[in-house]
């Protein structure tokens, strides 16, 4: 892992990308926004955590939840499923097999897709939050 | 590729993961992080296992 400095006056030059621009790359693809402020740590544990975390899940046969479902759990599934960017539009492809919920396994590859979501969420609150300026 | 795995390993797979995470927002060094990860990991397992044997007695 690459070794990231404390915040220093290193880390207060300008962002050249906007706030706006960084968030949805970070969305996009997990850690290109940290990659846009130089953050290279940050960058690839977030890029390490989402894609094992989507790929083991895809790989599971987990469940993908579509942007048509009738009930909130299947909403919610859907806007986690969703923050894993790339890896979400992907997901056809990683999981050929389509979904197999009759085996526990399958059911933990569907909370392993919503966690990488989640977590690719959360670096893009980080990365917008850094390159507003409001964290270090 | 398709594989399988028992509830533990998911659950160590899910701790590692998201410890890695955890660790690249809260921490600013490599040092720091690696201890963070490890702790974080460590305590995901523990509270994972206590939680399991504290509901061991409802699944009989």
């Amino acid at each position: 892992m690459a070794t990231e400095a404390p915040l220093t006056d290193a880390h207060a030059k300008p962002n050249p990308a906007g706030p706006a621009i960084v968030a949805i790359a970070a969305w996009i693809v997990p850690g290109l926004g940290h990659l846009l402020l130089r953050r290279w740590g940050r960058a690839l544990g977030f890029f390490l955590a989402t894609a094992g975390l989507a790929v083991a899940g895809y790989s599971l046969r987990g469940e993908i939840f579509s942007p048509r479902s009738s009930d909130p759990f299947g909403a919610l599934g859907f806007i986690a499923d969703l923050g894993s960017g790339v890896f979400y539009f992907l997901s056809h492809l990683l999981e050929v097999a389509g979904p197999d919920l009759s085996r526990a396994s399958g059911d933990y590859g569907t909370r392993l897709i919503a966690a990488s979501g989640i977590v690719n969420l959360l670096g893009v609150i980080d990365a917008f939050g850094i390159a507003r300026g409001r964290r270090g | 590729m398709r594989f399988h795995l028992s509830h533990l390993a998911a659950m160590a797979l899910f701790a590692l993961l998201v410890s890695v995470a955890f660790a690249s927002i809260g921490k600013h060094t490599t040092a720091t992080r690696i201890k963070y990860a490890l702790l974080s990991f460590f305590l995901f397992l523990a509270i994972g296992l206590g939680v399991a044997w504290l509901m061991y007695p409802l699944s009989r």
